[in-house]
């Protein structure tokens, strides 16, 4: 038992935790008096500072192996992710200070690092214990999150659904986590992995899979555990729905695939060919068809611009899950960078939606009418952003959803239901491209309502957000080996 | 004799647990969920497991159930057990129970239930002391967390039930 070895592979949380109390601390000694707008921008500049704490910790943390005894694993994929999640998070924060008007900002704040502190664990854990409790200290701040609005009713409802479906989401994980245990004797992958391998298949681990499948299909919101998704996208306050639909997307992806294929990887199946063999992957097959579906039809009938991007991440899940199929073959490589540009898309294109709320009501598509001529910024940011999530070349979107289909093309051809998903994700790109360009319609073409609205002012923080996302799609699609060559 | 009392246990722990759903009376219902954990603690004591049976009489069946039934009376849920189960629930529990049967008819034709060898799991121990340095040396990072999430347990219930005067003073 080494403590200090502990500490230093916890460094990341440890800033996190720390910027937290101090925003609480400080706001609490020093803002009493102050007013809310110096309040919020207090606590963000502090919780910027421990984001950016954190980021170096994360690198000087580096790669090791197990880590006190194989509770935390620093591999590639912990840098990667950790960093991912962190670089999301400040992104959050600094749209916070930006466009949001709490009554409690330090709370607001605190909250998110929390959250992001559990983020970093799950992108860590390789103890089912561990991997529990880092998702529960997440899902317990996201939950917080959404209700944080009191002013509006359907904040409370989206907090309520969240956290009901979320809370029922967990006992399936627990049970399945105690059959697991009961089976193979151990809480550690590694461990976990040698057992399955000589135990083979058997009915009690089915239903424990089946189990641990039912919480990653909510976290991942897809269908058909998706329910909780349209509400919270639209009820919870946008800086809230922005951080659950990217950096909780990326830890809840990076946790779940390392559950599955280091951990239950003796256990997997296969989908490479039509008579396939029995394990999760068809089931995971299974989930990402459904999602696929559900999430680019029912998104066609949405008018509310918020639940339209719900059903678009549920959408996006479906093809997740497929980069979760492919990533014993191919790497991690596709996956991550299929989730973490998604994240920066998402991120941005509710950082649009706040700002356009910020200066009056944005609920329906048609609202966004003439934002060409409101905000030119606005508008080109969020043609960049809906491109990248339809998947035009020559952005970053483009380039993940040709990476995990290539490797999907890759595991048997079409000899089985990793090819047959492939091609249904790709036809379904084209219905996913006429939502999003009914949306850039609206921004681009299409004439204000009013023709005297005045312009929508963008404050700084909002700005840099805009732009850094905007940027970073462009690059990363230019120069996608960047993110890939860490695998 | 141990057969006679696990049976005894599971019937007891069953039969209180239908209870819970069956009871239109919510303080009855969370009763017969204190009996349940009682049986299940009995259960445990028969594996040997007694400060698991004690924590589980302590926590749960103490203070749990304690806090549900201190809702339940704050809450005055009268209206609510008047109306009795809905056509459509009436359709779930068919559904669900459709689905438990085949579940459970599944395991009995294929499954081959092994026994996990108990060597498998390390014994932690069933005294206090062992079970105290295990939590506080191996287990130190859980514990840690779960301070955290009592933290922002907190956190949260002084943001969301703090009342405020003017509510529409940041529109």
């Amino acid at each position: 038992m080494n403590y200090l070895e502990l500490l230093r592979a916890l460094l990341p949380e440890t800033a996190l935790v720390v910027g937290a109390l101090l925003a609480l601390t400080f706001d609490l000694s020093f803002g009493v008096r102050q007013s809310r707008e110096t309040r919020l921008h207090a606590a963000v500049i502090i919780g910027t500072l421990a984001v950016v704490a954190a980021m170096f910790g994360a690198l000087s943390a580096g790669v090791a192996d197990a880590v006190f005894g194989g509770v935390l694993v620093l591999d590639e994929l912990t840098l990667a992710s950790r960093l991912g999640v962190l670089m999301l998070a400040w992104l959050t924060l600094t749209l916070t200070g930006g466009t949001a008007r709490l009554r409690h900002p330090a709370e607001f704040v605190a909250i998110v690092l929390f959250a992001t502190a559990g983020f970093t664990l799950m992108a860590a854990a390789q103890q089912l214990l561990v991997a529990f409790l880092a998702l529960e200290l997440a899902s317990l701040s996201l939950y917080i999150l959404a209700g944080f609005d009191k002013s509006r009713p359907e904040s409370a409802e989206a907090a309520l659904k969240y956290f009901l479906f979320g809370g029922m989401s967990a006992a399936f994980l627990l049970f399945g986590f105690s059959l697991i245990y009961g089976l193979t004797g151990s809480i550690e992958l590694p461990q976990i992995a040698h057992q399955l391998a000589r135990q083979g298949q058997s009915p009690l681990l089915s239903l424990a899979l089946v189990m641990v499948l039912v919480a990653f299909g909510f976290k991942a919101a897809a269908a058909p555990f998706h329910l909780w998704a349209p509400d919270v996208y639209e009820g919870a306050p946008v800086v809230s729905s922005a951080l659950i639909a990217s950096a909780s997307k990326l830890a809840g992806f990076t946790l779940f695939v390392r559950l599955l294929w280091p951990g239950f990887g003796p256990a997997a199946g296969s989908v490479a060919t039509a008579a396939g063999s029995p394990g999760w992957l068809p089931l995971v097959a299974c989930l990402s068809a459904a999602s696929l579906l559900l999430g680019n039809f029912a998104a066609l009938a949405q008018s509310n611009v918020r639940r339209l991007l719900a059903y678009s991440a549920i959408a996006h899940a479906g093809v997740m899950l497929l980069g979760v199929i492919v990533a014993g073959d191919a790497g991690l490589g596709p996956l991550f960078y299929y989730v973490f540009t998604y994240g920066l898309a998402t991120i941005g294109a509710f950082a649009v939606i706040a700002v356009v709320e910020r200066a009056g009501c944005c609920q329906k598509i048609t609202d966004l009418a003439g934002l060409h001529r409101r905000s030119p910024l606005l508008a080109g940011c969020f043609a960049v952003y809906l491109l990248s999530l339809a998947g035009i070349p020559p952005l970053a979107g483009f380039f993940g959803k040709f990476t995990v289909f290539a490797a999907a093309l890759n595991l048997g051809g079409l000899a089985g239901p990793a090819g047959w998903l492939a091609l249904l994700a790709i036809a379904l790109s084209a219905v996913a491209l006429y939502y999003y360009l009914v949306m850039l319609k609206q921004a681009l073409v299409v004439a204000p309502a009013d023709p005297a609205s005045a312009p929508v002012p963008v404050p700084a923080d909002a700005a840099i957000v805009l732009v850094f996302t905007a940027l970073l799609l462009v690059l990363l699609g230019l120069f996608p080996s960047v993110v890939l060559r860490i695998f | 004799m141990a057969q006679i009392l696990f049976y005894a246990f599971a019937l007891f722990t069953l039969a209180c647990a239908v209870g819970v759903v069956v009871n239109k009376n919510a303080v009855n219902a969370a009763m017969c969920l204190l009996l349940s954990l009682v049986g299940v603690a009995g259960l445990f004591v028969q594996l040997d497991a007694y400060l698991l049976a004690f924590l589980l009489l302590l926590v749960y069946a103490g203070a749990v159930v304690a806090l549900f039934l201190f809702i339940v009376m704050l809450l005055d849920m009268k209206d609510t057990a008047a109306h009795g189960f809905r056509k459509i629930s009436g359709f779930a529990s068919v559904f669900a129970l459709g689905l438990l049967v085949t579940g459970v008819s599944t395991f009995v034709v294929r499954g081959r239930l092994t026994t996990p060898n108990p060597n498998l799991a390390a014994a932690v121990g069933t005294d206090l002391k062992h079970y105290a340095y295990q939590l506080f040396t191996t287990y130190l990072l859980p514990v840690q967390v779960i301070g955290f999430l009592l933290l922002i347990a907190m956190l949260g219930v002084i943001v969301l039930s703090k009342r405020w005067e003017g509510l529409d003073d940041i529109k």
